[in-house]
């Protein structure tokens, strides 16, 4: 699309804080636009990259599924890993990307419980890759707006 | 949503039930303030004739909305307010509460405006505040010590709020935000649920009084003025008896650093809120329990953040700020979590 989706929603924000927000009374409803505003601003921000990110941190869980895999002797964990690191996008829509994404963090939160219940290197070792990914998808997340 | 016209004249009918010495009943000015996500707030002017004397009194509403960011009691938050009017942690006068949905359709209460003064964080960036952020900050901490020290029985609030054994304070909290995050997690969170095991499996000390907690005492919920004066601790909506070390390690939350520095809250250093703390309450913040308490707050932030999403894609409530504090808030959250786990790069 030309004009490009960017451009065209930061002059929207634009626009709306600069042109539309001080001629809105009562203060509220200027408020409102305002906070619309940084809306689209967030939005703007996160178009370039929204596919790349999801992408890129699922890439990284099934990565991290398929070392820890061989390590986990609890045999139905080890099989859905195994299965969750031979898994593909179905698709590159945000939607099919954002599903498989909550299924491999749901997948991450049960591999991160077990290990921390076991006694042995091999967990340890996968507990800090979890938190090295972890830490990883903030940085991919950040926002500029963000306080931290 | 009622509109303004029809607000103004319902209220004006129970100012009339609620002042029935008072004539000429009416509300001037009535206007929605941007921002209570937890309740809808207007400001409006109540005008009466008491005699022959033309009366005025400016006044603040707060109407619960149908969805907001966190379910609250306003029976609570109300007497909170009574309670500690007249003390030297300053709030507004409370005024009437109305839990009757029939006047304006949904409960609410009344309580006084105090007018021309500032609450909004980003406004500390810039004069005439900006030079006035470590006066603030000192009354900020020296109040919540207060809030601590105070004995909430002789407060009258042990009858409206639920009482707490001091070993049992943190389970209480963490079982509720678990609960929330149970119930209303829109994607799934591993940072924030290996926060929620490392606290069951590292418990912390019993509280060592149970105390009056605010729990949501930041910047952005105190009126400040340009001289860099506090006048008055808002937003007690969450308040609750529990471990008073919550409150202090809700307030310097990394989530709070609005000026993106190491100042907590915008205003000061991490240690002097706590030395400051420390001092007005007589209370010690051992480290163990405080960061114990610090982890604890990116939990409930993480349950207040999921929550606006989830409200705001229910579609029950989609006021901006819903959107804007979950996309802004959800990942620093996540990082301050992490931070304090060690474990940020």
């Amino acid at each position: 699309m030309k004009p490009d989706i960017s451009r065209v929603l930061e002059v929207l924000a634009g626009t709306l804080m600069v042109d539309v927000a001080p001629n809105v009374t009562p203060s509220y409803r200027q408020a409102s636009v305002f906070a619309n505003a940084l809306l689209l601003t967030n939005i703007r921000e996160e178009l370039d990259r929204i596919a790349e990110r999801r992408v890129e941190e699922n890439r990284a869980l099934r990565a991290l599924f398929a070392q820890a895999a061989p390590d986990i002797a609890d045999a139905p964990l080890r099989a859905r890993l195994a299965e969750a690191a031979e898994s593909q996008e179905p698709s590159l829509r945000i939607s099919a990307l954002d599903a498989s994404n909550a299924g491999l963090r749901q997948l991450a939160i049960e591999l991160h419980a077990y290990v921390e219940a076991q006694d042995v290197p091999a967990a340890r070792r996968i507990e800090a890759s979890l938190w090295r990914e972890l830490a990883a998808s903030t940085e991919r997340r950040k926002l500029g707006l963000g306080a931290f | 949503m009622l509109r303004v016209s029809d607000l103004s004249a319902r209220f004006a009918d129970y100012a009339r039930q609620r002042m029935p010495g008072a004539r000429d009943v009416r509300v001037e000015d009535l206007e929605r303030i941007f921002g209570g996500a937890s309740r809808e707030t207007y400001r409006l002017r109540l005008c009466y004739r008491d005699g022959d004397a033309e009366r005025e009194r400016r006044l603040i509403l707060r109407r619960d909305p149908v969805g907001s960011l966190i379910e609250t009691d306003r029976r609570i938050e109300f007497l909170a307010y009574r309670a500690f009017h007249g003390s030297v942690v300053p709030v507004p006068e409370a005024l009437w509460l109305e839990e009757d949905g029939r006047w304006l359709d949904q409960p609410f209460f009344v309580m006084e405006e105090l007018a021309g003064l500032e609450s909004r964080p980003q406004m500390l960036m810039a004069p005439p505040y900006a030079e006035h952020c470590e006066k603030l900050g000192v009354q900020k901490w020296t109040i919540l010590g207060e809030i601590a020290k105070a004995d909430p029985a002789a407060l009258g609030l042990t009858d409206a709020m639920p009482v707490v054994a001091p070993d049992d304070a943190w389970k209480r909290e963490l079982d509720h935000w678990e609960g929330v995050l149970d119930a209303d997690e829109v994607c799934p969170q591993p940072i924030i649920r290996a926060v929620i095991r490392w606290l069951r499996r590292n418990p912390p000390p019993p509280a060592q009084r149970i105390s009056v907690v605010h729990a949501d005492y930041r910047t952005g919920n105190f009126l400040f003025d340009a001289e860099g004066r506090i006048h008055a601790i808002l937003d007690w909506e969450m308040a609750h008896l529990g471990d008073p070390l919550e409150d202090l390690a809700w307030s310097i939350n990394r989530i709070w650093c609005w000026l993106r520095d190491e100042r907590r809250g915008g205003l000061l250093p991490k240690e002097r809120a706590v030395s400051l703390w420390e001092e007005a309450s007589g209370l010690r913040a051992d480290p163990r329990a405080l960061h114990w308490w610090e982890l604890f707050s990116c939990v409930k932030g993480q349950g207040i953040w999921v929550s606006s999403a989830r409200e705001y894609e229910s579609g029950k409530n989609q006021d901006a700020v819903l959107a804007l504090a979950a996309w802004m808030q959800m990942n620093s959250q996540d990082r301050a979590a992490l931070e304090l786990m060690g474990h940020l790069s």
